[in-house]
């Protein structure tokens, strides 16, 4: 009787124990990364971005929850009327601390390209010139780092986009581009399921691209 | 009974393990005991936490127990954390206040005296980019700063003159280590240019008056540009002008890049081309070879290399009022030299160090008539300065210098040669206070030792900004400033002292997205000016014996909201000087000191000609000069001077730009002063010759290729 109670005692604390460990950071990370898809108003980023904070203080060796308290900084500024420069400046902090854990991450090396295109559209006249350059470099490297990642493609093509804008100049290179990150955004739907926390983003910057190159 | 403990224990590891929740709720206010929103409030360790709402109040249940730490983070406030023992009580927290951090973002800063032309700040009255695209400045950075408050525009000079003060009164420094000789030797009234390529600096600070005391050797303005850090590309660029050309390659990794540019010009062809007022034998020419290497160390502290060398000359007839024929003949032969390294570190502790080095090298060859004149300034200046961040409310910048100033000048057929060497040591401490993130406190002090005049100094500086309002802020500045005499007086007399001004300004400052207005006043005295005896041109026995003030205001108004796809600025400056300097015997308005001074710019970007068209306009009430068939000194004014110029940048692909700019479209006579004979006429006149222009208009075509892997490359920077 007494081993039983003994196993049966021990298996509680087994649970217990497991709580720390990856299946419920999982857990609370797959309920965040759906939580992110629903946000509304500044209030609500700053719910979810909190709460990715509040994971990566208790599990300092993950890079991701930095990365989503990133893109929620980088989104918000975009979204809402917040302190654009802030916001990206904030953005680049989180991501310069995942970079620490998780150097030479595609994801991280896209993201961090992104800030910096926010950055550029608060005064794109006087900083496009020096961090245009910056920011094609980072896509690129991200590209690099994984031929596969759509979000670095796609922020590509944007960046791409806009400076055929600018300087008049055909925007098939963007569409072409952008095309190719759709395309590698179907193959990674695949491999989605519902404890999939890596991040999946891109799908809407991909649909404004197929409506905008159509156009053209 | 066993049974029952089993039961027992069973409960509690149950509840131990699932069921013990804790209740925490409390309220988060900030300074003013308002409610914060969006404070993350969690136990450390865990992913137990939640959110402040708009009312400040959060609430969460926790499953830890025990003694845990209680933490509150908000970006840009000091966390707080507090220790709670969790047992399954609810814990209704008391009231807790954060305080906000004060940072440079959100910080009052000085702005009496202070201009700053930067990416990164907001309230920039200039941008990196206006130095290349104003379209009088000719892509000289000094060009752009003489359409700023407290400036005056000196036509046939081309130097910076502010607020009443000569041109030597204005210090310039790289990377906080002075430049000697930064303007090209230059003769006949032809205007100079800063040596300096625009495109080797970040951003720059501007001060016309009560500056930080970590300047010195400036009298009335410190120009302080910030080289670039490491180049984000490798990259050619190629320049092709109406006057020359060059070449420039960057080489550029993670960690390092270098660039090289090796540039000629020769105005001859140009100035044979289109009629000049200057009587040329040779038109200004000149080549140079820059070096410019960042490389950030394993240690995370950045290296920087810059060096330059450089050699030009002009050969020019200098016709004499009331002479026959072409006048005096002079041909200067320049040869420039300046390398400057530094090395900064920013460590986790809030210590901030930083090291430098920088030498200046300059000889000037100089046939005036037939009598060969040589002479050689020598500029070696080190420093090291330590700056620590005690908290977020105070900061202290500490440092020691070094310079060794040496000149000597000669007539080589006479063998005739007179020099110094002075050296000099300075220290340095200011304070900055943070009372609030409103208001703060900056009070230095600059001790300096000159061993030529054997003179020790202490020059107090202090100052205070306060913000009115969101937008707005006022702010005010004072201290005492020295400067040693300038080279050609005190290799006469090695004893003269110091020059002295004080300064008081007071600024108001309104900056949103898109608009600056800035206005400020000033008052500044001025002792132990140095006068002479004889003519500027062969001055006699100088010394400390004049004095004088310069006092007025100035507004400048930046707008690029008003009008669309239209950036605009209008500058007016009143200056009031009046001293008694050089050959004066009285207090006299100086020449470089018109009492009004406008400037308008104007940048119109047209997406769809891929162009962009620039305007500026300057104008003042005319230069007071002393004719000599009347009473007394300066006491006739030239006609107001006035120039629009324009330009078209053309950029028809990423990495091809084409521009064009006209300076003094209208083609108006501007005259600085005259030049008066000795001697009076035959009738008893003193004849007289204008101080004019060197050309009634000035034209810049210039094409510029970037060859780059990146195509969107263009050196838009290199204008």
């Amino acid at each position: 009787m007494k081993k039983y109670f003994l196993i049966f005692a021990l298996s509680f604390i087994w649970i217990n124990i497991l709580k720390a460990s990856d299946p419920a950071f999982e857990k609370a990370m797959a309920k965040q990364i759906q939580a992110m898809e629903t946000i509304q108003t500044l209030e609500e980023s700053q719910k979810v971005s909190n709460t990715f904070l509040r994971i990566s203080e208790a599990q300092p060796e993950e890079w991701l929850p930095l990365y989503y308290a990133g893109l929620l900084q980088i989104e918000s500024a975009f979204r809402f009327d917040v302190d654009k420069d802030q916001a990206f400046e904030q953005a680049l902090e989180y991501i310069e601390k995942a970079k620490k854990i998780a150097p030479e991450n595609s994801e991280l090396t896209a993201l961090e390209g992104y800030a910096i295109m926010g950055k550029i559209s608060v005064d794109p006249s006087n900083r496009g010139q020096s961090m245009t350059p910056q920011a094609m470099q980072l896509f690129g490297k991200a590209i690099s780092l994984d031929k596969e990642n759509p979000r670095a493609v796609l922020l590509m093509a944007q960046m791409e986009w806009g400076m055929a804008q600018f300087f008049g100049s055909g925007s098939e290179k963007a569409c072409g581009m952008a095309k190719m990150g759709g395309d590698l955004l179907r193959k990674e739907k695949e491999k989605i399921t519902d404890s999939y926390i890596m991040p999946t983003w891109g799908s809407r910057i991909a649909s404004e691209f197929e409506k905008a190159c159509q156009q053209n | 009974m066993t049974r029952q403990l089993y039961l027992t224990a069973l409960f509690f590891l149950i509840h131990w393990g699932a069921f013990s929740q804790t209740i925490i709720s409390g309220k988060v206010l900030d300074e003013k005991n308002l409610p914060l929103p969006g404070v993350n409030i969690y136990i450390n360790g865990s992913y137990d936490g939640a959110t402040s709402d708009a009312d400040g109040t959060f609430e969460f249940e926790t499953e830890e127990e025990g003694s845990q730490t209680l933490i509150y983070q908000l970006m840009g406030f000091k966390n707080q954390e507090f220790t709670i023992v969790c047992n399954s009580n609810p814990i209704a927290f008391q009231d807790v206040s954060l305080r906000e951090m004060i940072t440079e973002m959100n910080a009052v800063t000085i702005s009496a005296g202070a201009m700053q032309a930067s990416d990164a700040s907001k309230a920039v009255v200039l941008k990196p980019l206006d130095i290349v695209t104003t379209p009088s400045a000719m892509g000289d950075i000094i060009g752009a700063f003489q359409t700023l408050p407290g400036t005056s525009t000196v036509g046939n000079d081309g130097r910076l003159f502010v607020r009443g003060g000569d041109a030597s009164e204005v210090g310039i420094y790289i990377d906080g280590l002075r430049v000697g000789n930064a303007y090209g030797s230059t003769a006949g009234n032809f205007p100079t240019r800063t040596r300096f390529n625009p495109n080797l600096f970040k951003g720059t600070f501007f001060s016309t008056g009560g500056y930080s005391a970590e300047y010195g050797q400036a009298l009335s303005s410190a120009l302080a540009l910030n080289s670039k850090d490491i180049s984000p590309r490798s990259q050619g660029d190629l320049s092709l002008l109406s006057l020359g050309g060059g070449y420039s390659h960057t080489l550029s990794s993670a960690k390092q890049s270098i660039t090289v540019t090796g540039n000629f010009f020769d105005l001859g062809p140009y100035q044979k081309l289109i009629k000049q007022n200057i009587d040329w034998e040779r038109g200004p020419h000149s080549w140079d070879l820059e070096m410019a290497s960042q490389k950030k160390l394993s240690d995370g502290s950045l290296l920087k290399v810059m060096a330059r060398t450089e050699s030009g000359g002009m050969k020019l007839w200098q016709k004499q009022a009331g002479q026959e024929g072409r006048g005096i003949y002079i041909d200067l032969n320049n040869r420039y030299t300046f390398a400057q390294s530094n090395w900064k570190k920013a460590y986790e502790n809030g210590w901030t160090l930083f090291t430098g080095l920088s030498y200046s090298n300059n000889t000037d060859d100089i046939f005036y008539d037939s009598v060969n004149l040589q002479k050689n300034s020598k500029l070696i200046h080190a420093k090291f300065t330590g700056i620590k961040d005690f908290s977020d409310r105070i900061s202290a910048n500490s440092g020691i210098e070094y310079i060794q100033s040496g000149y000597s000048e000669g007539i080589v057929e006479a063998n005739l040669e007179r020099d110094y060497v002075d050296n000099q040591f300075y220290g340095f401490t200011e304070w900055d206070f943070y009372l609030s993130k409103k208001l703060v406190f900056r009070s230095g002090l600059r001790a300096g030792l000159s061993s030529l005049n054997k003179e020790s100094w202490i020059d107090p500086r202090a100052s205070f900004a306060y913000q009115l309002t969101e937008k707005g802020q006022i702010s005010l500045a004072g201290g005492t400033f020295s400067q040693v005499p300038v080279e050609n007086f005190r290799v006469l007399n090695p004893d003269l002292k110091n020059v002295q001004s004080k300064h008081l300004i007071l600024n108001y400052l309104y900056s949103e997205s898109g608009r600056t207005v800035r206005a400020e006043a000033f008052y500044k005295s001025y002792e132990n000016l140095v006068t002479f005896d004889g003519l500027p041109l062969a001055p006699e026995n100088p010394i400390n014996e004049g004095k004088g003030y310069a006092k007025g205001m100035d507004f400048f108004y930046r707008d690029s909201r008003l009008i669309k796809n239209v950036d605009f600025w209008i500058t007016y400056s009143f200056v009031d000087s009046k001293r008694q300097f050089d050959q004066y015997s009285t207090k006299v308005q100086p020449a470089f000191a018109p009492k009004h001074n406008f400037s308008f710019v104007a940048k119109h970007p047209m997406q769809k000609l891929k162009s962009q068209l620039g305007l500026s306009y300057s104008m003042n009430d005319g230069y007071a000069y002393t004719d000599p068939n009347q009473e007394g000194e300066m006491n006739s004014k030239t006609l107001s001077f006035q120039n629009l110029s324009l330009s078209w940048s053309y950029l028809p692909k990423p990495n091809l730009i084409i521009h064009f700019a006209v300076s003094n479209v209208l083609g108006r006579e501007n005259v600085f002063g005259y030049q008066y004979a000795q001697t009076p006429n035959a009738s008893g006149v003193y004849e007289s010759l204008p101080s004019g222009q060197a050309a009634p208009r000035f034209l810049l075509l210039g094409v510029f290729l970037t060859l780059s892997k990146d195509k969107t490359a263009n050196n838009l920077n290199n204008l």
